[in-house]
């Protein structure tokens, strides 16, 4: 099987890690066997060149993000690596399920939040802990969003521990980005490995667009045929840009800045050409606090004067809705399998990660008697930032975080750092594929009529040898997810 | 369309045809200036006048430098600081391009993007040294692939109309241009008959003129009959006339069918107005002493139509109008 000179010759496992392809004695698993011969048959001198121009293609096609740390507003092209990442039909089944059963409990829980506020009363710390926390907007207690769906596109994040449990890490509920690199590392999966991907029984994932313009259409408090959906964009120099303009094309709609539109007795219009135009579904990829000066933030130049009245009287959609931060809080996460048993009355179907609320007490003298331990993170910072790694931390660096924690408990909580799963990954340097860390996006769509879970995903990696930390903003990139569908299938 | 993308568009097509055109200029310029016998200045300067950059060009260098072809060619292809240059007008149809992505196809889009990656790169800076009739000739064929893209894989439908909108007023103008500031500097010299045709030959061959040229007119070079065929030949792409009335027909496109109502009347009612101006002018009118002042009509409407269509169509408030236009 592992012939010399084929690319996987020279692999050799993670230690202490669940390794995504090959199994503890160093073959493959059973059901990618097939697919790693094919891809086996490429030579490391083959796919270094092949790496080389599929990042060429992807700079000329500008598919690019922009570098928020860079002045001149340069634009760089998502890391990734051609070896994808394999989920095997019985693990999706799984996580699937799940993923359904969390949104559809996490939409319940946001419904009573700014509704009747039961779970609440049930509830005395988490009460405290959204009340006293940002990502509560009381304004908005009684507004029912049209078509009655708030998270109509999320991005959970899961993490796969040494013994191959897919677990929960983060939930992202307001604007989850990243599909547009699920889709783009597929064309160029079937570039550069056509015969591999054939063998893998693979979900395609390039419906994704058409889904999300039907989802974003079932919500139009306007006949869906006839209701003109736009997608709202910061601009140009947003680090997601690309993305944006990406799901625009994709779905036909046209790309909106905020000052493109107007409101006007409660009703969205776009300055069009031909004069106004009314607009029934915004698909927006700003902030809640960006969205309407009126409402939040007075000296945003980004926001529509008057949105949330017009949202507020049922008169257009807003994927997704405001306020939905409240849901995917740090500090609300360890409380989701409660929530799942409180709407549902089911068993969470998916793990989570042991979570410490360093607002709780006894929590707290643990995180700080074991930080050396634990991952120790802020709150409401995202993107990887403003945390703390406790087995590489310096000692000053962890007395930093013991201080920062006792002064304002609320905003840390604490995990046990999990080792993260590995997998077959293109090291450029070495000129050879090497275990590096991985976690994965898969994304759902909530329509008017339930949730659907894009069969595939954002494969996040760790490209640095021994780094945790798969954020494209601290030297992470993407792979193709292969998703395999069932055998009889 | 969003009024906003529709301004992008239309800029796209500006700069497009801007860039493409001061490529050509100056390709032209840098291999008529060693045979024709003309000195350099006389070469060199006509070229920054048309581009606008006169007073920003001699304040920087000099007067001087006006006559310095290798100076004039560094300012019109790198100058950083000048909107008219080749790299900067590049970036401009880039730029416009990536906010209006979702409006341009997919393979104008790689164009444009590529012909700026590679402006900024090492290897164009390279061939600008070695072989600067290569390097003209790779900004002029890259803008052409973008523009037959355009022409080739996008919807005919409002984004083009308004592409080819903002690239027509831009040929229309610069045509005029170039042959205003060649006639200017002409009447100032008593030329010798073979310089003047030499002369008359590049101004043809800065509108890729030469050939439809002699196909149409037979006759010896004169001026007044080059200047006739570049305002008034109906079957020259670049003809002030064919331009002008080729903007009307996409400006007539945006606004169907029943137009009442919609903005860009005012718009439509000048580029009208202008079209059915140059198609009435006669060859005879075009005499070297009446010709600036019928050019500088031209020139002018086209400005007040731009504003015009930017106010009316394109969302811009005026004050905007006038920074986006230098």
């Amino acid at each position: 099987m592992n012939a010399e000179g084929s690319l996987f010759s020279q692999y050799r496992i993670h230690p202490g890690s669940y390794d995504e392809v090959f199994a503890a004695d160093g073959t493959p698993r059973p059901e990618f066997r097939s697919a790693i011969a094919a891809l086996g048959t490429h030579t490391p001198e083959e796919f270094a060149r092949q790496q080389r121009l599929a990042e060429m293609a992807l700079l000329s096609q500008g598919v690019t993000f922009s570098v928020y740390s860079d002045q001149r507003g340069s634009e760089k092209i998502f890391p990734f690596c051609l070896v994808p990442r394999f989920i095997a039909a019985r693990d999706w089944e799984k996580v699937e399920r799940g993923l359904r059963q969390r949104i559809l409990a996490l939409e319940a829980f946001l419904d009573d939040l700014y509704g009747a506020q039961r779970v609440l009363q049930e509830m005395p710390l988490l009460r405290e802990l959204v009340q006293g926390g940002k990502g509560f907007l009381p304004k908005l207690r009684g507004i029912k969003p049209p078509g009655g769906v708030r998270i109509h596109i999320a991005g959970v994040d899961l993490i796969r521990d040494p013994s191959g449990t897919f677990r929960v890490l983060e939930d992202n509920l307001r604007t989850p980005s990243g599909v547009s690199y699920v889709l783009e590392n597929r064309l160029l999966s079937k570039r550069v490995v056509p015969e591999a991907l054939d063998r893998a029984r693979v979900y395609g994932v390039d419906h994704y667009p058409e889904r999300l313009g039907a989802t974003l259409r079932s919500v139009s408090p306007e006949d869906p045929d006839r209701s003109s959906v736009v997608l709202l964009t910061p601009g140009p120099f947003n680090s997601a840009y690309f993305e944006h303009t990406f799901l625009a094309r994709n779905m036909g709609i046209d790309l909106v800045e905020a000052a493109d539109l107007f409101v006007d007795g409660d009703k969205v219009f776009a300055r069009t050409t031909r004069g106004a135009r009314r607009v029934h579904v915004i698909y927006r990829r700003t902030d809640d606090d960006f969205l309407d000066p009126e409402m939040f933030r007075p000296d945003s130049l980004l926001g529509v004067r008057g949105l949330m009245r017009a949202w507020a009287a049922g008169n257009v959609a807003l994927a997704n809705a405001p306020g939905n931060g409240v849901a995917d809080d740090k500090a609300v996460y360890p409380f989701v399998p409660d929530i799942i048993r409180f709407f549902l009355t089911e068993e969470p179907i998916l793990e989570q990660v042991t979570t410490h609320l360093c607002a709780r007490d006894e929590d707290r003298a643990l995180v700080l008697e074991r930080i050396g331990e634990m991952v120790v993170k802020v709150v409401d910072e995202a993107g990887g930032y403003g945390m703390l790694m406790g087995p590489q931390a310096s000692a000053a660096e962890r007395d930093e975080f013991r201080r920062r924690i006792q002064a304002e408990p609320r905003r840390y909580i604490a995990q046990p750092r999990v080792e993260l799963s590995t997998c077959p990954t293109w090291d450029d340097k070495g000129a050879r594929v090497v275990p590096r860390r991985v976690d994965l996006r898969p994304y759902v769509l909530n329509s008017r009529a339930g949730p659907w879970v894009l069969p595939g995903g954002l494969t996040r990696v760790a490209l640095v040898e021994g780094s945790y930390v798969v954020n494209s903003s601290q030297g992470g990139g993407s792979k193709d997810t292969w998703v395999q569908k069932p055998e009889a299938a | 369309m969003i009024s906003r993308v529709a301004q992008r568009c239309f800029w796209l097509g500006r700069y497009l045809e801007r860039a493409e055109g001061t490529a050509r200029m100056l390709a032209v310029t840098q291999r008529l200036s060693p045979d024709a016998g003309l000195d350099a200045r006389q070469c060199w300067y006509p070229l920054v006048v048309v581009s606008g950059e006169e007073a920003a060009f001699t304040q920087r260098f000099g007067a001087a430098e006006l006559a310095d072809g290798e100076e004039v060619q560094r300012y019109l292809t790198w100058g950083e600081d000048s909107a008219c240059s080749i790299r900067s007008s590049v970036a401009a149809v880039r730029e416009n391009a990536r906010s209006a992505r979702e409006a341009v196809s997919q393979e104008t889009w790689g164009a444009v993007n590529e012909l700026h990656l590679w402006m900024v790169s090492p290897e164009a800076r390279a061939l600008y040294q070695d072989d600067r009739h290569l390097f003209y000739r790779h900004i002029r064929q890259n803008c052409t692939l973008a523009l037959g893209y355009i022409q080739g894989t996008m919807l005919h439908d409002d984004p083009f109309d308004f592409i080819i909108l903002g690239v027509m007023l831009e040929r229309a103008g610069q045509t005029a241009r170039i042959l205003d500031v060649n006639h200017h500097a002409f009447t100032h010299l008593a030329a010798h008959q073979v310089i003047e045709t030499a002369h008359w030959l590049s101004v043809l061959r800065s509108c890729s003129g030469f050939e439809p040229f002699m196909k149409r007119c037979r006759g010896p070079i004169t001026s007044q009959a080059v200047a006739a065929f570049l305002v008034l030949e109906p079957d020259f792409p670049r003809s002030v006339r064919y331009a002008v009335n080729a903007a009307l027909r996409r400006l007539k496109r945006i606004r169907h069918p029943a137009a009442f109502g919609q903005p860009g009347a005012a718009s439509e009612e000048r580029l009208q107005g202008l079209e059915q101006w140059v198609s009435r002018q006669h060859a005879e009118a075009l005499q070297p002493g009446a010709i600036h002042a019928l050019l500088t009509y031209v020139v002018e409407e086209i400005a007040a139509i731009c504003n015009d269509a930017g106010r009316e169509l394109l969302g811009e408030a005026p004050a905007a109008y006038a920074a986006a236009a230098q």
